[in-house]
């Protein structure tokens, strides 16, 4: 419940407050969207399975984000900046669906 | 059905999507409940995730309206400028027309005010009218791919520079006496160049459909037509699909160009011996 509120806190936050990302940081915003989006859904999903642990969702978070902005960083610097996000977001793609569909199965029962 | 491999990553990606990590925790743990601190832990990744979704909402929606609004200023400002620059022509086409008629009211010679009139209109600066014979000219409709149902890129069919030189010298040697693109008066040192695209007589743009007017004798339409220039347009509209038509008009009335203003040269003091100063 706390971390619905949280949820709803940071987004109205961040729609009120307008902080601007400096230039160098915005490629990497939708890596990272991407990133949180996927550590929200393993947590929603662990959580349904009953073994949610918050030690482990806060982990897997800031994990996510720097691997993914890592990843994306050396792409740019190695010039396939473009296909190594593509990559990312497959993989972490990939991922978020596995768990949208065990949470489906879990809350529908299909 | 086979065993899945070890090595299968994809397939492991695919089968498992949740991390170990969860289960790990959990068999841990055991039965002891979970630390209390661990909840506003959480609370702040999440408070965290929120503000980055909605920052990213934010960079994505405020990105989009500025480009094209930037875009929007751009073409009002090209709009209103186009439209200062007409009035201020109206303006010198008005001033001209009454320095004419004061000119003609000074010289009390009617033979050196008709014989200034004649000069001003063949020079291109006056204004005339005549029959004679207006060429059109349309683009090519962009070409559609039939299969993925994109306009090509290249479309060959356009008007260019070149296409409206080579009419409006083809004009000039049909016998023309007075020419204009779009109603831009040809001069002498006019030119029809492109910028970007764009096609400029005399630094104003012109856009399709290209209309090129011009007086001259009664013969004017067939002469063009008969043209190795005309000849070459019917082909362009045979393989390119532009549109080229020529007709025969009366009583057509081509404005005067604007005086190129002197910049270098100034016309000389009257001497009295009137030969040459210096």
């Amino acid at each position: 419940m706390i971390a619905v509120i949280a949820l709803v806190i940071g987004v109205a936050a961040g729609i009120f407050l307008e902080p601007t990302v400096p230039l160098g940081l915005q490629p990497y915003l939708p890596i990272a969207v991407v990133a949180a989006l996927d550590a929200v859904f393993g947590g929603v999903r662990a959580k349904l399975d009953g073994i949610f642990d918050d030690k482990q969702f806060v982990v897997s978070f800031v994990s996510n984000v720097l691997v993914a902005a890592l990843i994306v960083y050396l792409g740019d610097k190695l010039g396939v900046g473009g296909q190594l996000s593509t990559g990312v977001v497959v993989v972490l793609g990939v991922r978020i669906f596995g768990n949208v569909a065990a949470i489906r199965r879990h809350l529908f029962r299909a | 059905m086979s065993a899945p491999r070890r090595d299968d990553l994809l397939g492991e990606l695919f089968r498992n999507p949740l991390d170990p990590g969860y289960a790990a925790a959990a068999a841990r743990r055991g039965d002891s409940p979970p630390p209390k601190y661990g909840r506003w832990l959480t609370a702040v990744a999440m408070l965290a995730i929120g503000l980055l979704l909605a920052v990213a909402y934010h960079q994505v929606v405020a990105a989009a309206p500025s480009t094209t609004k930037a875009r929007d200023d751009l073409v009002a400002d090209v709009r209103s400028r186009q439209r200062t620059s007409d009035d201020l022509q109206r303006r010198a086409a008005e001033l001209r027309a009454k320095v004419d008629q004061a000119r003609d009211e000074a010289l009390a010679d009617g033979d050196s005010a008709t014989r200034l009139r004649n000069l001003a209109a063949g020079t291109g600066t006056g204004k005339v009218t005549g029959d004679g014979v207006a060429v059109r000219l349309i683009d090519a409709p962009p070409q559609v791919d039939p299969v993925t149902g994109k306009t090509q890129e290249e479309n060959l069919g356009l008007v260019l520079d070149r296409d409206l030189q080579d009419i409006a010298n083809s004009l000039w040697q049909e016998g023309a006496e007075a020419v204009a693109v779009n109603g831009q008066r040809l001069t002498a040192t006019s030119t029809i160049r492109a910028a970007g695209g764009v096609i400029l007589v005399d630094f104003k743009p012109v856009t399709s459909p290209y209309e090129v007017t011009a007086i001259g004798p009664p013969d004017i339409t067939d002469r063009f037509n008969g043209s190795s220039t005309a000849k070459r347009f019917k082909r362009y509209v045979e393989e390119y699909r532009m549109q080229f038509s020529v007709r025969k008009r009366t009583n057509l009335t081509l404005a005067g160009a604007a005086e190129p203003p002197l910049k270098y040269a100034r016309t000389p003091s009257p001497t009295p011996s009137g030969g040459p100063t210096r």
